[in-house]
């Protein structure tokens, strides 16, 4: 499978409570000569289950993403479609995704200063014509992904476990046995 | 070209493969050929403007920046898209919208669950009711465009004539087939309009869009008859099933109320008669000046009984085509059956927010033991989830009896009495059992300077502000006040209705101290109800950030001082616009840049609306002050043109609306001359000369319409116009003084821009 539309979630420490427009603040100084080319900054508060404040791109869109009622950071690749193989776009997505984790974590814009849960992520392949939630999609992509979590996690150190509801997109949920923060992710990341 | 170069991806083509068996022959190949033609567009073989005409008729629009530019509070900046265009000026790759159409508003739960997955896979996990019943998606890249119309169409909905100079969405009351109070069921009606007129040679080459709507009754409907092109309200005439036939209203800068062309036309006749008016309209209507294409345009300048002479003429000329009358032996097909026995009643439980809500969103139905529920979406918008889940419950309690609303809601129907209190409960838990359909907090707004390339002012901001501001105070407000309606525009055109509000706005922009400050026009009176019964009266600009003030300060005084039961129309009217903008003076008065800095922003942003400085120098200061005051005497004047003609007396206000007119132009003038005469032919040719010849007047997407409002007030001055035309020389009179508003405030942006170069 050629991998095209990936999504990641990093999820924020429960009780973490997110001031929308803080978010859409920092959002927004994010634009000016960003290589994603983002482009604007649109405010969701007032919905339930989906984007919070989202920040569309070009090339990469973020969210403030409260899917499944859980707050956390959400990755999406946009345009043009990925190149390179497999494994070096996954590395590469969940690096942004950690990146701009570390961010906001040290910006200074927030008083209730976001703090993230490295070890709780979730993987989604934003297509379900290329990647049908079931688990042939989970057997093809896993050897993958586990040699990625492995360089994050070690070897054994995380549970995958596929989404079961069929009329969700592939999802994969990535739960690490022991705490790990954001940089300390990141430089085992390489 | 090979077949394989077609495909844009590894996933459109998976989508062509699996679905294209599953659509109607004809849309089938309306996706083909757009697909091919984003193809020979990525080869350069199609030029940007004819695509940009392929892709609006497929309701791809454009979207806010998507000319690769952003103002970023202090400067505007590039976007860097890769250069390639999907139109004139529109990046390739920009984000764009898209308009999907659901006549009369149907929608079915595995529909639902299709716009879920759509949401997520091409948007933004979003879906966003219009207010014509339609559903918009946003942030969609144009080449995800034919999977998603591939998906569309296998679950029968297609976007074909969503958009561009073509018949919109056919809408239709959201309660018709359940309504107490209707004739009958129109929706077998309007899906024989939609399928009659949907790619009609007939209805291929107007001006202008085409919109259409049906109501199953006179009173008692929310289908909007009044405010379309061409619209139907049921009747029974003699035991015969027929339509009141309407033309010719519209929204947009000028409200126009529709024209009523005959009490009575037969269920065997409605398709021919908007057969012979849409050909009227191609071959007749304005194809050059936008401004000027709308029918209700064509109607004002042939005069009412010519056009309808000539729709007769046409009629009588159509050879026969069996589809006119073909539909009415299978008219039951699209008729709802209940999914659970009827109820016995609602029942109170005590529980006061349960109760709130039922008072609210619980409409009763003509079927004994069944109501509609509606479910309040706040600005529209409902998230993948939602909508996941939402269909889900519909699946336990109703069948495929879902309706989207132009209140930007969902309703549904046929849900038995005894199922509402479980149906509330699974809607809060999944966060939408909102109470305030229909009332004052459900605040309808536009998509406005979010994603509208148009908006000037922030309408979905200001609307999420007012929304949270009255949801706090809930059930504790006042049951007059509640009623009311709030629709808030980003522009003069109108998309969410605001003509029709009690209280409704639309974004405009003020100098104020040589910075641009967002504002609203506040227009008062209008009427949802009747099928958007009356229009609303301009009152008066009001500052973005003193809205909410205005609204409470506005409704606090209807309370204390309106008659018994006095309905707020006639409030309105009675009290008067001058004591109205009395009583709010102190909200009016924008605080200096240096005092309040918060005036300078809209709500739900950031950046600051326009440059921080002004241009320094004695001269430019001067300028400034004078062009401040020729515009505040067109304001007065122009206020006092409203006050007469409210006051009964047509002659004067017609003049003094004319010479608002002049004043406003002058205005502008005296910034160049200050010694600018008072003559009307001097100040018109010189205005013509300086601002519109040189094109510094026109409006960045009206170009010079409002200009041309000018123009045709010249030659008759405002005087010997019936009460008619004088009402419509008001709102133009006071679009161009906006627009003179709006150019100077563009004139001191260039200003200031070229100081701090
Ligand atoms: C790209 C964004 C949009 C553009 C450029 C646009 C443009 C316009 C224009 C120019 C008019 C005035 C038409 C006339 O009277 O000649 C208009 C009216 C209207 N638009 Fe939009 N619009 C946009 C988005 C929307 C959206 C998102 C909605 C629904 C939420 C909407 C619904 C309407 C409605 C209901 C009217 C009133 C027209 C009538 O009923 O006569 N529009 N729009
Ligand atoms: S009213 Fe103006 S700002 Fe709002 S959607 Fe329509 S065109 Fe855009």
């Amino acid at each position: 499978m050629d991998l095209q539309n990936i999504q990641w979630k990093i999820h924020l420490a429960d009780g973490y409570s997110a001031d929308a427009h803080e978010w859409f603040k920092v959002f927004g100084t994010w634009i000016p000569d960003s290589p994603e080319v983002f482009v604007d900054v649109a405010d969701y508060s007032h919905v339930q289950d989906g984007p919070v404040i989202f920040l569309s791109g070009h090339a990469v869109c973020y969210s403030l993403d409260a899917v499944g009622k859980r707050l956390g950071l959400l990755y999406e690749r946009r345009q043009p479609a990925a190149e390179g193989s497999n494994p070096e776009k996954l590395n590469e997505s969940l690096s942004s995704l950690l990146k701009h984790a570390a961010m906001l974590e040290s910006d200074a814009t927030f008083k209730n200063k976001p703090k993230f849960v490295a070890g709780d992520l979730k993987f989604i392949v934003n297509n379900r014509a290329i990647a049908p939630n079931n688990d042939a999609t989970l057997a093809a992509l896993k050897p993958e992904l586990e040699a990625l979590l492995n360089k994050v996690y070690g070897t054994g150190g995380y549970t995958l476990t596929r989404e079961p509801d069929v009329k969700q997109r592939f999802i994969v949920h990535v739960k690490a046995k022991a705490p790990v923060t954001v940089t300390e992710a990141l430089k085992k990341l390489g | 070209m090979s077949k394989q170069e077609l495909y844009t991806s590894a996933a459109a083509k998976y989508w062509r493969d699996t679905l294209s068996d599953r659509l109607p022959s004809e849309w089938r190949k309306n996706v083909d050929e757009f697909e091919a033609d984003i193809t020979l567009k990525k080869m350069g073989k199609v030029d940007h403007k004819l695509f940009a005409e392929t892709r609006l008729r497929m309701g791809a629009y454009g979207q806010r920046y998507d000319n690769g530019h952003r103002y970023d509070g202090k400067t505007v900046r590039d976007i860097p898209f890769p250069e390639e265009f999907k139109g004139p000026e529109t990046y390739w790759d920009a984000p764009g919208m898209q308009r999907i159409k659901l006549p009369w508003g149907g929608l079915t739960p595995d529909q639902m669950d299709l716009f879920a997955d759509l949401a997520e896979e091409y948007s933004d996990g979003i879906c966003h009711i219009t207010t014509r019943q339609a559903i918009q998606l946003h942030y969609i890249h144009i080449e995800n465009c034919p999977s998603m119309y591939r998906r569309l169409g296998a679950l029968g909905i297609t976007t074909r004539e969503a958009c561009g100079n073509a018949v919109r969405n056919v809408s239709a009351d959201p309660m018709t087939g359940v309504s107490p109070t209707e004739a009958f069921d129109v929706t077998p009606y309007a899906q024989a309009i939609f399928e009659f007129l949907l790619g009609h040679p007939d209805a291929q080459d107007f001006g202008r869009k085409f919109k259409i709507a049906l109501s199953g009754d006179k009173e008692g409907s929310s289908g909007l008859v009044n405010i379309h092109d061409l619209g139907l309200i049921a009747r029974i005439k003699d035991g015969k099933r027929g339509f009141e036939f309407y033309v010719g209203g519209g929204l947009g800068a000028v409200p126009y109320a529709a024209k009523l062309f005959s009490d009575f036309v037969s269920e065997e006749e409605i398709l021919p008669l908007s057969q012979a008016v849409c050909r009227i309209y191609a071959r007749h209507g304005e194809k050059k000046k936008r401004h000027r294409a709308r029918i209700k345009f064509l109607i004002a300048d042939l005069g009412f009984e010519k056009f309808r002479d000539m729709v007769i003429e046409e009629r009588a000329k159509l050879p026969h085509d069996p589809r006119w009358t073909a539909y009415l032996k299978d008219l039951n097909k699209l008729d709802e059956k209940p999914s659970r026995p009827a109820g016995s009643g609602l029942k109170c439980t005590g529980d006061a927010a349960f109760d709130f809500w039922v008072k609210t969103n619980v409409k009763p139905q003509k079927q004994k033991g069944y109501v509609a529920v509606l479910v309040t979406l706040p600005l529209g918008d409902i998230t993948s989830n939602q909508m996941r889940n939402l269909a889900d419950i519909c699946r336990k309690y109703i069948n495929d009896t879902v309706r989207t609303v132009a209140e930007q809601n969902l309703l549904l129907r046929w849900v038995s009495e005894n199922d509402v209190a479980a149906l509330y409960a699974e809607l809060k838990a999944v966060g939408l059992h909102l109470p305030g359909a229909e009332s004052i907090l459900d605040v309808t707004a536009c998509p406005g300077t979010d994603t509208c390339k148009l908006g000037v002012s922030s309408s979905r901001g200001l609307a999420g502000e007012m929304r949270s501001r009255l949801y706090a105070k809930g059930a504790a407000i006042d049951p007059a006040i509640r009623d009311l309606r709030i629709k808030i525009s980003g522009c003069f055109n109108s998309c969410s209705h605001h003509h029709i509000a009690d209280i409704g706005f639309y974004g405009i922009s003020r100098n104020v101290g040589g910075y641009v400050v967002p504002h609203f026009q506040m227009v008062l009176g209008g009427q949802f109800q009747n099928n958007g019964g009356a229009y609303g009266i301009g009152v008066g600009g009001i500052a973005s950030k003193a809205v909410p003030a205005v609204v409470e300060r506005l409704t606090g005084l209807y309370l204390e001082s309106r008659n018994k039961d006095e309905n707020f129309r006639t409030w309105v009217e009675r009290t008067g616009k001058a004591t109205i903008m009395q009583s709010l003076q102190d909200l009016l008065e924008v605080p200096a840049y240096e005092k309040d800095k918060s005036f300078y922003v809209d709500w739900g942003d950031v950046r600051e609306y326009s440059v921080k400085d002004k241009g320094i120098g004695e001269c430019a200061g001067e300028i400034v002050t004078l062009t401040d005051f020729g515009l505040k005497a067109a304001d007065r004047e122009l206020f006092d043109a409203q006050l007469r003609f409210e006051g009964g007396d047509a002659t004067s206000a017609g003049s003094r609306a004319y010479r608002a007119m002049v004043l406003a132009a002058q205005g502008l003038l005296k910034g160049k001359d200050p010694d600018v005469p008072e003559n009307a032919d001097v100040v018109m040719e010189r205005f013509t000369k300086e601002f519109h010849d040189t094109g510094v007047f026109n409006d960045p997407y009206a170009g010079p319409k409002f200009a041309q409002y000018y123009f045709q007030a010249h030659g008759h001055r405002g005087q010997g116009l019936d009460k008619d035309k004088t009402s419509l020389l008001l709102h133009e009179a006071q679009l161009f003084v906006e627009a003179c508003h709006s150019c100077y405030a563009r004139m001191s942006l260039t200003e200031t821009k070229e100081a701090v170069a």
